[in-house]
């Protein structure tokens, strides 16, 4: 209770600060609009940016959820098959050097004008981060305990679920967090192919139409998922690797 | 109430709708790539699948809007989407040069639809003073044309600096840049918005003998061989989609803004109607709307030739269809 | 001796690749809009070697600056936050909030702010990386056993003692972590910027490519990126081997 009001509080300053900055350092609308102008045009057409925003999270939940699933799976692979390891690894890296932006037609040839076609962009940038760090933190488990275990008569699962993947996961904890953000922009992305809606096109109207206000509604938008989004897996990180970080 | 009851009632509303479904076996489903956006530069196609028009002629129509990166001709040559409105006269140039099958059955603007801008109170009065300037231009054809009006006047490509135009027509206002290319239905709208008609200097490339017809309709060569019949009848319900929203703007800009909301709409209204007025001139006067006029493009196709853009000369009668539009009366074609 | 092993199979996966890659598209002859035949890609390349050659110059030395501008700031911002625990409260909500708009939706408002020159490209780079590296440096700085801190404080070490003898050896690897992900990004974002507003570099080639129905064109500039990525994937992966080799 005390902290939702700390951070309603936090909310409010951030606002007036800004508010206050533009009409007191007099900036330009084109650099920066006033906050209530930006409030003011969402609320001119809630329906649009309340849809938009709607289907963007859903690509990015969809995305996300498919790239943790594959990304661990993929690090539980590779630790155990080092042979895949070398021979896939180099390949995801060589995939996640390329810009999804520069084939658009690509992806809509492939998978459509679909909802899907926005998660999986979503998915292929949080798959990789996720994968390195799975396999990062897997290996970062001190042999002499594995070792100890299996002195105990440990059998390789009850090692992998009991000691190596909770060992790694505060490590792909710091992936998934990056990964809700990249999950985002996957999504946003995937909307500048061709789509009706979503934060992706809003933004992309806004900034053809140099519409600066319209610019920062969709920013606004896109802070406030990703926020949430962050804030939900930051919440999950605490409940479950509760033994991990301490302050 | 009892389930049953509320499950008939459920049965009922459900059956509604899919009487005129099961009617409609018969249509056939078909996607149109918008070249950009969506904005009142479509409103025609948007009036014609709210009124029904496309349905009318045996097509359930999904229009999918393009973005950046995206390339209309792409799409349609792939067979991801069934029609096209692409780029214009050049792009179409460029997939048959790159032997990509589609084939153009409409063209939307019978002038080129974008000019050049300098700063009335600048120095620069004529062509001829665009020597040493710095240019913005789209490097999508655009930047043939200038280069093409310049030439005539006399200038060099190295007697000026052409740089690439992208998002914005800030570097302008703010004074960085000496000419900027605006199209007459967008970017236009916002240099007079933001500087004054007054304070703008306009050059025309159809004023300097060039024409470049832009927004062109197109198909994959097997639609085109294959489904004469949808073809024609996309062609129809989109004429008279795009008579009813230049007639009623009020209307077409309506029409939009339902899909896109956040469209901003006086920019809206000024598209649609500067886009008209392009739709409707040249020889869309006596020709009706959508006239795919064979010796504008040939000049548009010599020039770029002349000009080494196209390397070799193209078949224009493969890769233009102005018979689509000669199959429907001229009374259902004019605006 | 396992390295020069790991070397060999990475090899062989992407040669298995290329030629699956190969043989499809011959085999089906797709057209180049769909897929073009490796070959024809690499031909591609060399013919248009000068070209890309600057194009890929450009691009790298904005992905350079912005990434060691990116990761000097990262890191020192988590430090700054462990080192002084009070600036916690106002920076990490800011930070997050502006971490949380994707970073493409950054672009239009960077391109007008700093303009369609490298400056542009070199921000968005330096906040892509910088996040990625922050919350890594964070995740790191944090992890450290409260005990050892109380046990070093026990001994009379002052927080910088605690900072540079515990915390950023503790962190060393998941900043190393970080930055490597964070190299493959800086190269993606600057060409992302790139296709939407510059005077040249790799996304400026491919937008033009595109637009120009050039898909080969598009696949070389791709490859190149990619071939650069990997040679900064590599270098960064080299630096922090030797750094742990230290250790």
């Amino acid at each position: 209770m005390k902290a939702s009001l700390r951070l309603a509080g936090g909310l409010l300053l951030a606002g007036l600060i800004w508010e206050g900055a533009v009409v007191v350092f007099g900036i330009r609308q084109s650099t920066l609009p006033r906050l209530t102008e930006v409030l003011a045009a969402i609320a001119a057409t809630p329906g649009a940016y309340w849809s938009g925003f709607l289907r963007t999270a859903i690509e990015t939940l969809i995305g996300f959820a498919a790239g943790t699933v594959v990304g661990v799976a993929n690090g539980l692979i590779f630790f155990r098959a080092p042979i895949l390891r070398d021979m896939l690894l180099p390949i995801f890296v060589v995939s996640q050097t390329i810009p999804v932006i520069a084939f658009g037609a690509l992806v809509v040839m492939w998978f459509g004008n679909t909802l899907m076609a926005k998660a999986v962009i979503a998915f292929y940038l949080t798959f990789f981060p996720v994968t390195v760090n799975t396999l990062l933190g897997l290996h970062s488990v001190d042999p002499r305990q594995v070792a100890l275990l299996r002195s105990f008569g440990a059998t390789g699962r009850q090692i992998l679920f009991r000691l190596q993947l909770p060992m790694a996961l505060p490590q792909i904890f710091v992936a998934l967090r990056l990964g809700a953000s990249l999950s985002l922009v996957g999504a946003i992305v995937g909307e500048w192919f061709g789509d009706t809606t979503g934060i992706g096109v809003l933004l992309l109207q806004a900034m053809y139409n140099e519409n600066v206000i319209a610019v920062w509604a969709a920013i606004l938008c896109a802070a406030v998922l990703g926020t949430g989004f962050y804030a939900l897996v930051a919440l999950a990180e605490r409940r479950i690797v509760f033994w991990g970080a301490e302050q | 109430m009892n389930r049953r009851h509320l499950l008939t009632g459920l049965g009922a509303a459900l059956a509604l709708p899919a009487i005129p479904r099961a009617g409609a076996q018969t249509l056939t489903r078909a996607t149109l790539r918008l070249k950009w956006l969506t904005q009142t530069q479509f409103a025609g196609f948007y009036v014609a699948v709210q009124k029904g028009y496309y349905r009318e002629a045996g097509i359930d129509l999904t229009i999918n809007p393009g973005g950046p990166n995206l390339l209309t001709e792409n799409l349609v040559a792939s067979g991801a989407d069934t029609f096209g409105l692409s780029g214009g006269t050049d792009s179409v140039f460029a997939a048959r040069e790159r032997s990509l099958p589609i084939v153009c059955t409409g063209v939307m603007h019978q002038q080129t639809p974008f000019v050049f801008v300098a700063r009335a109170d600048g120095p620069i009065r004529t062509l001829a003073d665009f020597r040493g300037k710095t240019i913005t231009t789209w490097f999508t054809g655009a930047n043939f044309v200038l280069l093409g009006m310049l030439a005539e006047a006399g200038l060099r490509p190295t007697d000026f600096t052409m740089q690439p135009q992208q998002v914005s027509v800030t570097p302008f206002v703010d004074g960085q840049i000496d000419v900027v290319t605006a199209t007459r239905y967008n970017e236009f709208y916002t240099l007079m918005t933001r500087m004054g008609r007054d304070k703008l200097r306009v050059f025309v490339p159809d004023d300097h003998g060039i024409t470049f017809p832009r927004d062109t309709v197109i198909v994959s060569e097997q639609t085109a061989r294959d489904k004469p019949d949808m073809v024609k009848g996309f062609m129809q319900a989109s004429i008279r989609g795009w008579r009813d929203a230049l007639r009623d703007q009020k209307l077409g800009v309506d029409t939009v803004m339902a899909v896109a909301p956040t469209l901003a709409r006086p920019h809206q209204e000024f598209m649609l109607e500067e886009a008209g007025k392009l739709m409707v001139a040249g020889p869309a006067a006596t020709n009706g709307l959508f006239w795919v006029d064979m010796p504008t493009i040939q000049k548009a196709h010599d020039f770029f030739l002349r000009n080494g853009v196209i390397k070799a000369p193209l078949d224009l009668a493969a890769a233009y269809k102005p018979d689509v539009l000669a199959g429907i009366p001229l009374a259902d074609r004019m605006a | 001796m396992t390295r020069h092993r790991g070397t060999l199979r990475g090899i062989l996966g992407g040669v298995l690749l290329l030629t699956v890659w190969e043989a499809v598209a011959r085999g089906f002859s797709l057209p180049a809009y769909t897929l073009p035949a490796v070959s024809d890609i690499l031909a591609a390349a060399w013919q248009h070697r000068a070209v890309l050659a600057a194009a890929g110059w450009i691009t790298a030395q904005e992905a350079l600056a912005g990434y060691a501008i990116g990761t000097i700031v990262g890191i020192g911002l988590a430090g700054l936050l462990v080192v002084a625990p009070l600036l916690r409260g106002p920076v990490l909500p800011t930070a997050m909030a502006i971490n949380s708009v994707p970073v493409v939706a950054w672009s239009p408002l960077v391109l007008l702010w700093l303009g369609v020159g490298m400056g542009s490209k070199i921000a968005m780079v330096a906040l892509a990386v910088g996040f990625t590296v922050f919350l890594s440096a964070l995740a790191g700085f944090d992890r450290v056993d409260r005990r050892s801190v109380d046990l070093m404080r026990s001994f009379g070490a002052g927080p910088a003692g605690v900072f540079w003898r515990l915390r950023l050896p503790a962190a060393l690897p998941l900043i190393a972590a970080g930055m490597r992900v964070a190299t493959v990004r800086s190269l993606i974002v600057a060409i992302v910027t790139e296709m939407l507003g510059a005077y040249g570099g790799l996304g400026w080639v491919i937008y033009q490519s595109v637009t120009l129905i050039d898909f080969v064109q598009v696949w070389s500039a791709i490859l190149v990126a990619s071939a650069i990525s990997l040679a900064f994937f590599g270098l960064v992966g080299a630096i922090e081997r030797r750094v742990i080799f230290w250790r």
